[in-house]
C-alpha cells in the first residue's frame, strides 16, 4: 500500500515539475505598504510573496517561496493593479477584487467579480491591460473583444465604452494631464482617447513609419509607458520614443528582439521583452545597461516605489518561467523568488 | 611507734613507760564484765571533746615543762637536778597521758572504720538485693510480652470472612449462639469450618486426578487409532492415482511440490507459500513451480555451526585443495566471489498470464551468503514478435522490470552488510554480475519477506510472511501492468518506425479529421546524448532525466518545417508521462527558449496529457501525444502571421477554423482543439 502510494507520488511529483517548467508569470503587482509582491501565472494562479522578508538579511530559501497561492481565475492573470487597499486582477473575460489585507489568510475569496458587457457570446475575451484612474476613481480594462470599458470602482458599473481598434488591445497608459489613455493593439496603432468626451482623440500607426518599423515581426504593439508629452512603445515594430503633439518618432532604441514591457524610471527608460535582459536605455537612444535575468524571456517589469517600504524599493521582473527576479540595484540580479 | 607496737600486742603490753595500761584497763572493766579491761569500753564513755582538750593542755604542759628544764639546765646549779627530775617525771607523766590519748584515738577510728563498714556492707547486700529483684522483674516483663506476642499458628491460615462463614457454614459447626458472643470460641468454630472444607476440597482432587488419568489413556488409545490410519491412507492415495491423473485432479503433483518446498531457503519458501495462496485465492493466471535440483538443496544442508561463516569454510576448503599447487591470487580471488554470489540450488518461477496470452516469466534466486533474492524475467508472447528497432530495451531482460516501484532500478544490493561481504573479495558492486544473477529488486526482497532497515543493518534479517503478504496483490498487479504497457508500446513503436501514428478509434475524437503533418522517423536515443541537446537542458536541470529513463527522437515534418521531438520515457509508463521536448526548424530555428509558442506545444503534450491519456489502462497516450504534435505543428505553420516585407504567398495557407489567430501578451496560437464542433480555439 505505501508502494502504491508512493508512485503515485511520483506521478504527482512529475506533473508538479512540469508545471512549473511551463508556468510563464504574466503579472505582478506591489501592495500598498510596499511589503508584498503578486504575481499571476498562465494556470489562473496567484502567489504573494513577502519582499520584506525575502529582502532582510536573515532571509532563508523558504523566504523566496510565497506566503500563499491560490486559484485566482480559471484562465491566465494577464493582469493586475493594485489600489490602495485592493487588489485588482483580470482573467478570462473578468476582474475580481481582493482585499491586500485578507490575501495573505489562506481560503481568501474575492470580494467582487465583474465582468464589462461583451459584444460576442462565442468566446470569452481575455483581458490584457487594466489601468487606474484615479481623479475619477475608475478602473479601465482593454483586451480581446477590442474596446476599453470603463468601470466605476465605488458603484462597479460600466460607464463608458471606447471602441476604434480593429484588433485586440494589448496595453495601456494613462496621461495624467489632459487625462487621455493611451491604447496600443494588435492592430499595430496606438490609440489616444480623450476620457471626458469618450472619443478617439489621436491615432499613431507604427507600423507605417519606415523607421521603426520590422515587418518580419509583425505589426502589433505590446508595450507602451507615457511621460507627458512623450510616450514610449514597443512589440512587432523598434521601440520607439514619439513626441505626442507632434505624433513624430523622435529616438529608435536598437533593440533587435520584441520588447513586451516598457516604463519610464528617473532619466532612463527600462524595457524587457524577448531575450534573457532588462535593458536600461537612455533618452538619447544609448544603451546604458543589459542585465540578465533567469527567465528566457520577460513580459512584465515592476518597480516597487510605495513610500512606505523604502527598504523593499526594488525593481522585479518576471516572464517565461516560475521565477521572479528581484533586482535591489538595477546593476545585477540579487535574487529570484519562485512559485 | 611505741604506741603501735603497744597497740598490736595490746593484751600483753609490758613495755611502756608509763602506767601499764592491763591496770588501767582492769580497773574500768569491772564496771562491764569484771573478767578484762576493755580500752573500747572505755572509750564509748570518754568525751572525744574532752580528750581533745586534754592532749592540747597536756601538750602545753609538756612544752611548759620543757621550757622550764630548759630554763634550768641552762641556768645550772645544785638543785637544779631535783628541779629537772621533777620536772622530767611530770613530763614522763604527760608522755604516757599522751600515749593514752593516742591509742585512744586510733580504737575510736578504728570503731568508726568497722561501724562504716558495716553499714556499707549492709547496703551493698540491699543494693544487690535490689539488683537481683530488678533483674528478675526485666525478666519476668520479657517473658509476658513474649507470651502477649504470641501467635499461634491458626491465624496464619486465610479463614474466609466472618459473613461467608456464617453463610456456608453448617449450625452444627458455626454454633451462632456460642460463637457470636465468645471471639475465642468463633475462631475455634472458625478453624473448625476450614478443616471441613480443606478436607473435601482435597477429596475432590483425587477425584480429579483420576479423571485425569482415565482421559489420558483415552487420548493415547486415540493416537494409536489414528496414527495407524495413516499408512492405509497413504495406500489409498497411491491407489488413487490414476484416477487423479484421468480427472485431471493433480493433488499429488501439488503435494510433490510442497514436499521440494520444504528444501527452499527461508526466502523462497516465504515467496513460494504467499504466491501459490494469492493465485489460488485471487489470480488464477498466476502458477508457481520449483525448479532445480533437491539433491543438491539437501547436500547444503549442514548443522549451524558448519553453514554460519562460509568465508572461512570456503578458505578451509581450499587450503585442502591448493596443498599440491598453489593458484595465483587473482584465481583465488576468482573463486572466493564466485563463492560469495553463489546461489541457493532451488529457484522459484512464476508465470504471469496476460488476458492477451503473453506471459510474463518470473525465476527468483536466493543468493545464499548475502542473503539476498534476485529475479530473472522473460516475457513470451503467443505470436512471434519482430522487435523494431527502437523497441530494443523495451522488453529486455534486462530493462522491463527496472524502477517497478518508483527509484528501484536494481543495481544495488539492498542489503547493506553485503558491502562489508564485498570490500573483503574485491567485488565493486552487484550491477556487474545482475545480468547473470538477476536483478536484486527490493520488491523482489519484499516477496521473499526479507526487510532490511536502512538505519542500521541487522545481524540476521529473517524472512517474513507477513510482508510478504502484503505487498504481493499490488506487486502483480503492477508486473502485469508493466508488460501489458511494455507490450502496446511494442506494437506501437512497430508502427512509428513506418512514420504511422496508429490513434485507435476511441481516441479519435481529440484529433481533427485532417492532418497533414507526418511523422517521418522514430529512433531510440542514448541517455548521454539525449543531455547533450541544446534544447532539452529545461528537463535535465528540472531532475526529470535519469539514466533509468528510455530516450527518443521523433522527427515530424510537413513541406519545409522540421520538428525534432525529443521524448524521454519513464519506466512507469503510462502513470508518469512521456515528456518532449521540441525543436522546430522552419525560417531559423526556433525552441522554448526563443519562441513562445514552441513552449506553449510543450506545454499542450507535456502538461496537459491527462487528456490524451485515452481508456483504462492509458497504453494510447504516447501515440495520441504524438498525433497532437502533428496537430499543433499544423496550426503553428498555418497559423503563422503573414510577412508582408516577403514576396510570395504563404507556405502554407490556413485550414483549420479558428476564431482568433492571436490571444494574450504573449501572442498565443490556438493550440485547444474543440470537438465535435472542429475548431481551435486558445486554453
Amino acid at each position: 500500500p505505501s508502494r502504491a502510494s508512493s508512485s503515485l507520488s511520483l506521478q504527482a511529483e512529475v506533473f508538479q515539475a512540469l508545471q512549473r517548467l511551463h508556468m510563464t508569470i504574466f503579472s505582478q503587482s506591489v501592495s500598498p505598504c510596499g511589503k508584498f509582491l503578486a504575481a499571476g501565472n498562465n494556470y489562473g494562479q496567484i502567489a504573494i510573496f513577502s519582499l520584506s522578508a525575502a529582502l532582510s538579511s536573515e532571509a532563508k530559501e523558504e523566504s523566496k517561496k510565497p506566503v500563499v497561492t491560490f486559484q485566482a481565475h480559471d484562465g491566465p492573470v494577464y493582469s493586475m493593479v493594485s489600489t490602495d487597499r485592493h487588489l485588482l486582477s483580470a482573467g478570462d473575460g473578468e476582474v475580481k477584487a481582493w482585499l491586500w489585507v485578507e490575501m495573505l489568510k489562506k481560503g481568501c475569496k474575492e470580494l467582487w467579480c465583474r465582468q464589462p458587457p461583451y459584444r460576442t457570446s462565442l468566446e470569452v475575451p481575455e483581458i490584457n491591460a487594466l489601468l487606474l484612474v484615479p481623479k475619477e476613481n475608475s478602473l479601465i480594462l482593454a483586451g480581446g473583444d477590442c474596446q476599453l470599458h470603463t468601470m466605476d470602482l465605488e458603484t462597479g458599473t460600466f460607464t463608458r465604452v471606447l471602441r476604434g481598434h480593429t484588433d485586440y488591445i494589448h496595453c495601456l497608459a494613462l496621461r495624467e494631464r489632459s487625462p487621455e489613455v493611451l491604447s496600443g493593439g494588435e492592430d499595430g496603432a496606438v490609440r489616444l482617447w480623450d476620457l471626458r468626451t469618450a472619443k478617439e482623440v489621436q491615432t499613431i500607426e507604427v507600423y507605417k513609419h519606415e523607421e521603426c518599423s520590422r515587418p518580419h515581426n509583425g505589426r502589433w504593439i505590446g508595450c507602451l509607458a507615457t511621460d507627458s508629452d512623450w510616450m514610449v512603445c514597443g512589440g512587432g515594430p523598434a521601440l520607439t520614443l514619439w513626441h505626442l503633439r507632434s505624433s513624430t518618432p523622435t529616438t529608435i532604441f536598437p533593440m533587435r528582439a520584441p520588447q513586451k514591457h516598457v516604463t519610464f524610471y528617473q532619466d532612463l527608460i527600462l524595457s524587457a521583452g524577448q531575450g534573457r535582459c532588462v535593458n536600461q536605455w537612455q533618452l538619447s537612444g544609448e544603451l546604458k545597461a543589459q542585465v540578465p535575468g533567469s527567465s528566457p524571456g520577460l513580459l512584465s517589469l515592476s518597480l516597487n516605489q510605495q513610500p512606505a517600504a523604502p527598504e523593499c524599493k526594488v525593481l522585479t521582473a518576471a516572464g517565461n518561467s516560475c521565477r521572479v527576479d528581484v533586482f535591489t540595484n538595477l546593476g545585477y540580479r540579487a535574487f529570484s523568488l519562485s512559485f | 611507734m611505741s604506741s603501735e607496737s603497744s597497740k598490736k600486742r595490746k593484751p600483753k603490753v609490758i613495755r611502756s613507760d608509763g602506767a601499764p595500761p592491763e591496770g588501767k584497763r582492769n580497773r574500768s572493766d569491772t564496771e562491764q564484765e569484771g573478767k578484762y579491761y576493755s580500752e573500747e569500753a572505755e572509750m564509748d564513755l570518754r568525751d572525744p571533746g574532752r580528750d581533745y582538750e586534754l592532749y592540747k593542755y597536756t601538750c602545753q604542759e609538756l612544752q611548759r615543762l620543757m621550757a622550764e628544764i630548759q630554763d634550768l639546765k641552762s641556768r645550772g646549779g645544785k638543785d637544779v637536778a631535783i628541779e629537772i627530775e621533777e620536772r622530767r617525771i611530770q613530763s614522763c607523766v604527760h608522755f604516757m597521758t599522751l600515749k593514752k590519748l593516742n591509742r585512744l584515738a586510733h580504737i575510736r577510728l578504728k570503731k568508726g572504720r568497722d561501724q562504716t563498714h558495716e553499714a556499707k556492707q549492709k547496703v551493698d547486700a540491699y543494693h544487690l538485693q535490689l539488683q537481683n529483684l530488678l533483674y528478675e522483674v526485666m525478666h519476668l516483663q520479657k517473658e509476658i510480652t513474649k507470651c502477649l506476642e504470641f501467635k499461634s499458628k491458626h491465624e496464619e491460615i486465610d479463614l474466609v470472612s466472618l459473613e461467608e462463614f456464617y453463610e456456608e457454614a453448617p449450625p452444627d459447626i458455626s454454633k451462632a449462639e456460642v460463637t457470636m458472643g465468645d471471639p475465642h470460641q468463633q475462631t475455634l468454630a472458625r478453624l473448625d469450618w476450614e478443616l471441613e472444607q480443606r478436607k473435601r476440597l482435597a477429596e475432590k482432587y483425587c477425584e480429579c486426578l483420576s479423571n485425569k488419568e482415565k482421559i489420558l489413556k483415552e487420548i493415547e488409545v486415540k493416537k494409536e487409532y489414528l496414527s495407524s490410519l495413516q499408512p492405509r491412507l497413504n495406500s489409498i492415495m497411491q491407489a488413487s492415482l490414476p484416477v487423479q491423473e484421468y480427472l485431471f485432479m493433480p493433488f499429488d503433483q501439488a503435494h510433490k511440490q510442497y514436499e521440494t518446498a520444504r528444501h527452499l531457503p527461508p526466502p523462497l519458501y516465504v515467496l513460494f507459500v504467499q504466491a501459490t495462496a494469492y493465485g489460488q485465492a485471487c489470480d488464477k493466471t498466476l502458477s508457481v513451480a520449483i525448479e532445480g535440483s533437491v539433491d543438491e538443496a539437501k547436500a547444503l544442508f549442514k548443522p549451524p555451526e558448519d553453514s554460519q561463516d562460509d568465508e572461512s569454510d570456503s578458505d578451509a576448503e581450499e587450503e585442502q585443495t591448493t596443498k599440491r599447487r598453489r593458484p595465483t591470487l587473482g584465481v583465488q580471488l576468482d573463486d572466493k566471489r564466485k563463492e560469495m554470489l553463489k546461489r541457493h540450488p532451488l529457484s522459484v518461477m512464476l508465470d504471469l498470464k496476460c488476458k492477451d496470452d503473453s506471459v510474463l516469466h518470473l525465476t527468483f534466486f536466493y543468493l545464499m551468503n548475502l542473503n539476498i533474492m534476485t529475479v530473472k524475467a522473460k516475457v513470451t508472447t503467443a505470436t512471434e514478435l519482430i522487435t523494431p528497432i527502437s523497441a530494443g530495451d523495451l522488453l529486455s531482460p534486462d530493462s522491463v522490470l527496472s524502477c517497478l516501484y518508483p527509484g528501484d532500478h536494481g543495481k544495488k544490493t539492498p542489503n547493506p552488510a553485503n558491502q562489508y561481504q564485498f570490500d573483503k573479495v574485491g567485488i565493486l558492486t552487484l550491477s556487474d554480475y545482475v545480468l547473470e544473477l538477476g536483478h536484486p529488486y527490493l520488491w523482489v526482497q519484499k516477496l521473499g519477506g526479507l526487510h532490511f532497515p536502512k538505519e542500521q543493518p541487522q545481524q540476521t534479517v529473517i524472512a517474513d510472511h507477513s510482508l510478504s503478504a502484503s505487498h504481493m496483490e499490488t506487486t502483480m498487479k503492477l508486473l502485469k501492468t508493466r508488460v501489458q504497457s511494455r507490450l502496446a508500446l511494442h506494437k506501437q513503436f512497430a508502427s512509428l518506425e513506418h512514420g504511422i501514428v496508429p490513434v485507435t478509434s476511441d481516441c479519435q475524437y481529440l484529433f481533427p479529421a485532417k492532418v497533414v503533418s507526418r511523422l517521418v522517423k522514430w529512433v531510440t536515443v542514448a541517455h548521454e546524448d539525449y543531455m547533450e541537446l541544446h534544447f532539452t537542458k529545461d528537463i535535465v536541470d528540472a531532475g526529470l532525466a535519469g539514466d533509468t529513463n528510455l530516450y527518443y527522437m521523433a522527427l515530424v515534418e510537413r513541406g519545409t518545417a522540421k520538428l525534432q521531438a525529443a521524448v524521454v520515457l519513464n519506466p512507469g509508463y503510462s502513470s508518469i508521462p512521456p515528456i518532449f521536448q521540441l525543436c522546430l526548424n522552419w525560417k531559423g530555428e526556433k525552441t522554448n527558449s526563443n519562441d513562445d509558442n514552441i513552449r506553449a506545444m510543450e506545454s499542450e503534450v507535456n502538461v496537459c496529457y491527462k487528456e490524451l491519456c485515452g481508456p483504462w489502462p492509458s497504453h494510447q497516450l504516447l501515440t495520441n501525444q504524438l498525433q497532437r504534435l502533428c496537430v499543433l505543428l499544423d496550426v503553428y505553420l498555418e497559423t503563422e502571421s503573414h510577412d508582408d516585407s516577403v514576396e510570395g504567398p504563404k507556405e502554407f495557407p490556413q485550414e483549420k477554423m479558428c476564431l482568433r489567430l492571436f490571444r494574450g501578451p504573449s501572442r498565443m496560437k490556438p493550440f485547444k482543439y474543440n470537438h465535435p464542433q472542429g475548431f481551435f480555439s486558445h486554453r
